[in-house]
Parts: structure tokens; sequence; C-alpha cells
């Protein structure tokens, strides 16, 4: 006998209040607007060099990276709003009580919720595909490219939205929780990059100091993994270039195979990493809702 | 049904819980009544899962509350004294999201709920937005919800605070339906003349400890002769002002413990049998002080809860 699948009742919930709030067609109407207007923008720079040196609709494939880009960026703000007031706001409404008291258990409280707001941001993604698509029907992208960039954004929004629900578990306050939220992120690139920055830097001055020549980070460079932004960048080189930041560490120096053949795996492994995270950060936001811990 | 037994929460410093203990049969409806603080609300969190406690046990129906937490939400029932609802979600959807955390299938939820807002008095409220509706009706709404699952036991915090006369009266009738049909409840409320029409048993709490618990006749008969008397002296014969005689008079004779004047009654706290209280008025006669009513508060469970808890902060 087969036991039949239910989705997550909070997720579900969660999609019949959204669908009925005007917030989400506004969004779309708003989302669909702007990335309208970044097209115009890009369009007529192409007419207006097209006076000179013709048309080339070849140069409309820099809408690829610059809607890419801003997606990415409207995802970083959009799932952190969602997210913040996600469980703050059960506490504020005075609702997660009577979830606690029933079989649901806390993580599936905080994936739902996720869940949600993933199922609201790949709706305003998918609700944009009319506007992406013009740097594909005029830029000559493919397809597949565009598969991938909604794969890059739905692992962008999982990832920031885990930290939103951290977040929200922790602050009562949800405009707290999103500015924590974009903080984290923010923090998180921040301290990579500095961090890989400041090696660089050292490793290369030393390389002067004793006349030899750099030969790149070493096995520095895979801490770029923990951010969550490094595997869009790789994927955004390869679909632009045709090559990803395994090139950038040979171009380097680099010359360890057992990083190079890391590096040409860039986006799974960082990937892998970031889920891992967002699943430890999950975990935290469940242990902060559930009941058994010590609170009046 | 429902058996605590030392059960103790502290909190820093304060004491909440101090070694309860407690015993609910199935199919009584036990009332919980003490000051603000008592430990009333911590305790039916603990019951519920809700709140990790500090010592002793909680079984419902066999199951331990404290080490199977997961497995107590399927035995209870929780009707929280403040909850929320959701905006944009109509009443049976609210039940349909509900059934769901307890797995429910979602024919097996409608089926149930069509019973359950019938029950409620709100069949003909099903299709309306939660949010919408008045607060009486929410809290009904939340007594069918928490019987969504069909839990041996519910617990109900506190549902009549806030409501209008009319209100409680319809929530007054949904409880009398679920005593008839036979459920274990433990209801906690202010309302305490409502609590004594409804339960079969009550408890007293006062500073995390049950100061008094059993049937709610034999409580009230086992506090009987402690009743105050109600007095109005209209005239005496004596030259002192007439409160201070009837004052000196009165602690004159055994079993008052206490005589206080309000505008135009005397109260005397009276420890004395019905009998005694006759030999009082006896004796008041004899000192020549005439009185035009004189009667002795009949026992009841409010009565009882302000002599036991010393008339602190109401119910």
């Amino acid at each position: 006998m087969h036991k039949r699948l239910h989705m997550n009742p909070i997720w579900k919930k969660e999609l019949v209040v959204g669908s009925r709030s005007m917030k989400m067609s506004w969004a779309i109407m708003g989302i669909n607007a702007f990335l309208i207007i970044v097209v115009l923008i890009v369009l007529s720079i192409t007419n207006m060099s097209a006076a000179t040196s013709g048309y080339q609709y070849e140069n409309l494939i820099c809408l690829f990276p610059i809607l890419g880009c801003i997606e990415c960026g409207l995802v970083s703000l959009i799932v952190p709003i969602i997210t913040s007031g996600s469980i703050s706001g059960e506490r504020e409404r005075q609702t997660l009580d009577v979830m606690l008291t029933t079989p649901v258990t806390t993580l599936s409280i905080a994936v739902g919720k996720l869940g949600s707001a993933m199922s609201v941001v790949m709706m305003y993604m998918i609700a944009s595909i009319p506007v992406m698509a013009i740097a594909f029907v005029l830029g000559g992208m493919s397809w597949w490219a565009l598969l991938g960039l909604f794969g890059m954004l739905l692992y962008l929004g999982i990832y920031v939205g885990s930290v939103g629900i951290f977040c929200s578990s922790v602050v009562k306050k949800s405009v707290v929780s999103t500015i924590l939220t974009i903080a984290i992120g923010v923090g998180i690139i921040i301290v990579t990059t500095v961090i890989l920055y400041v090696v660089i830097a050292t490793q290369s001055a030393m390389c002067d100091a004793k006349g030899v020549t750099y030969t790149g980070p070493g096995a520095v460079a895979f801490i770029m993994m923990l951010n969550p932004y490094s595997p869009i960048v790789d994927f955004m080189m390869r679909v632009m270039m045709g090559t990803g930041i395994d090139r950038l560490l040979e171009e380097m120096g680099t010359q360890s195979s057992i990083i190079l053949a890391i590096s040409r795996w860039w986006i799974p492994c960082s990937i892998v990493i970031n889920m891992i995270i967002s699943f430890a950060f999950l975990k935290l936001a469940a242990r902060n809702i559930s009941v058994t811990r010590n609170r009046k | 049904m429902l058996t605590i037994e030392n059960l103790t929460k502290q909190y820093g410093k304060f004491l909440a819980l101090d070694h309860l203990n407690l015993h609910i049969d199935k199919g009584e409806i036990y009332g919980f009544v003490g000051p603000n603080g008592a430990g009333k609300t911590t305790t039916m969190r603990i019951v519920c899962g809700l709140l990790k406690a500090t010592g002793g046990s909680v079984i419902v129906d066999g199951i331990d509350a404290i080490r199977q937490p997961d497995d107590i939400k399927r035995k209870v029932g929780y009707v929280p004294d403040f909850f929320g609802v959701y905006d944009n979600l109509k009443v049976m959807e609210y039940m349909e999201f509900y059934g769901s955390m307890y797995g429910m299938e979602r024919r097996e939820i409608a089926d149930i709920s069509e019973g359950l807002l019938e029950l409620v008095n709100l069949s003909d409220k099903k299709d309306a937005f939660v949010d919408a509706l008045s607060r009486g009706m929410k809290q009904r709404l939340c007594v069918a919800r928490a019987l969504i699952h069909n839990p041996d036991l519910l617990v109900l915090d506190e549902p009549n605070s806030g409501l209008d006369p009319r209100a409680r009266f319809e929530m007054k009738e949904v409880l009398k339906n679920l005593r008839s049909m036979g459920k274990t409840i433990l209801i906690s409320s202010h309302i305490l003349p409502e609590l004594s029409e409804l339960c079969t048993s009550v408890g007293i709490m006062e500073h995390g400890r049950l100061v008094t618990s059993g049937k709610v006749d034999e409580i009230i008969d086992a506090s009987q002769g402690n009743q105050p008397i109600h007095m109005k002296v209209v005239y005496a014969e004596t030259e002192e002002p007439l409160d201070q005689y009837v004052a000196t008079v009165l602690k004159e004779q055994p079993f008052v413990e206490k005589v206080s004047f309000t505008d135009d009654e005397v109260l005397i706290h009276f420890r004395g049998d019905d009998l005694e209280a006759a030999r009082l008025l006896n004796k008041l006669f004899d000192h020549h002080i005439m009185v035009s009513h004189y009667y002795r508060e009949k026992e009841n469970l409010e009565s009882l809860f302000l002599e036991i808890t010393g008339g602190e902060e109401n119910a």
C-alpha cells in the first residue's frame, strides 16, 4: 500500500493566503516594469550606436548579465522581506503557539515558510520570462542559459531565505530581521572577499620579496565558495565567455592540478556547500522555534 | 485521563509551579481557578507540550507529556487565552489547514469540520473569511479547530475572556454540548458562576500550588460555616455611637472574627454554624439592638475562591 504524499501544510496555507493578496500582482507588475525600462534603455543605446556602426543585434547579449544581475539583486532583496516576518509574524499574530500544539515539527514549519517564500519569488521570476526572452531572441542566447539562470536564482533564494527565516526566529521585529538578513549576506560577501584579498596581497608581497613568481592563492581561493554569489559569477562567466573561475585561477598562476580540477566544478561544489549552510540555518531556526527550549 | 504529579516550573528564582498534584478522570470537566499568576496557564501549557517543566510528571491517557511531547500533541486540543487568525483564510480553509497539520486527508477534514462547525454554531460561516468573524465566533472556531483531531483531552485557557454576554452564552452552550459528548476538559475561567455550573470538579490554585480540589458540591459543602453575615441595624438603646456599640457587642460574641461597616450594613466574619448564627441574633436582641435584616451569605465558588485566596486579585 502506498502512502499519499502530503504537501507541507504551512507552505500550502501561505500560498493560499499570499495568492489572495494584491501584493503579488503589484510586485509582478513592478518587477516587469523595471526590467522593461532596463531593456528599453539598452535597446535605445543599440539604436543610437546603429547610426555609426549599423545594427549589431548580437550586442544585445549584454542584456543577459544585466538582467541576470538585476534578478539576483531582486531575489536578494525580496526574499529577506518575505521571510523576515515568517516566524516573527506568527509570534506577533499569536498563531505560533497553536501551530506548535500540532504534530508538525519546527523544521517543517521553517521549511514550509521557506518553500512558500520561494514559490512567490519563482512566480515573480517566471512572470519576467517574456522580458528576459528578449535577450535570447535578439541576442541569440540559448534557452539552457535561461534555465541555468533560474536554477541559480532558485539556489540564491533558498540561501537568502534560510538566513531570513533564521533571523526571523531570532528577532521579534520583522524590519530588524530584514536588515539582519541583508547584513549577514553582505557580511559573508565582504568577509570572504577581504580574506582572499589579504591572502593574495600577502602572498604576492612575499613572492616579490623572495624574487619568485606568484602562483596564485592556492586552496585559500576556495573560501570564495562560501560566497553565495560566486557560483552565479562562475555561471555568468561560462555563459558569456565560455570560461569560469578556474580560468581566473589559471591566469593568476595556479599550477596545482587538484585545485584547478576542483575549481572547474566550482558551481556544484559551491552550491552544495551553501545548501549545507542553508540547512544549518534552517535547523537553527527550528531550534529557536522549538517549545522545548526553556522560555516563558 | 490526566495525572499531574509533583509538577514544578521555575523561571529563574520565581517558582511558578510548586509540586502540583492533580488528577482528572475521563469525561470530567475540571475548572481551574486562581488569581492571575497562580500558575494556571503555565500548567496548561506544560500539559499541551508548549512548555518544558522543571520537574514532575504529566500523564495524559498513559503518555508522558514531558518525555514524549510529540506524542502528546495528538492527545490534546488546546485553546489559548490569546490567539490570532490569518488574513485571507476562510473558515473551512482554516479547519483544513489545522487538519492537515495532523496528517488528515482533505475529505476526512471536510467531513469532520462540517460536524464541528455545526457543534460550535458556525455552519453558515464556513465560506466566510476568518478575520471577518466576531471575537465570539473566532473563539468558537478555535474550539472547533482544537477538536479537529478528536483529542482525548481539551484544554481551554480562559475561553470566555473578552467576550460580550451574548458570545459568553453561546460559548457556554458549546461547552455544554462538549460535556454531553463526554469530552474530558480542563478549563480555566474568570467567570466563576459559569465554571461552577459547567464543571464537575474544580481546583483552586494559589502561588503555584493547588489549595483545594474536588467535586464542586463537595468543596462548597466542606466549606459551609465560613460565610459572612450581613446585617442592618436600625436602632440600639445606647448613649454611645451606634457603630461603636454594635461593634463592641459583636466582638464579645463567640465565633465572630471580624466586624466591618459599609454604608448601611454590618458585615460579620463568622465561623460558627447556622445554630450559632441564630444564637448571635438572639444576643443582639438581648443587647437591645434592633435589626431590620440579617442573612448569611450562601457559599458559592466565588465566595469560596475569595475566602481561600484572601480576596486577592480576581480569578
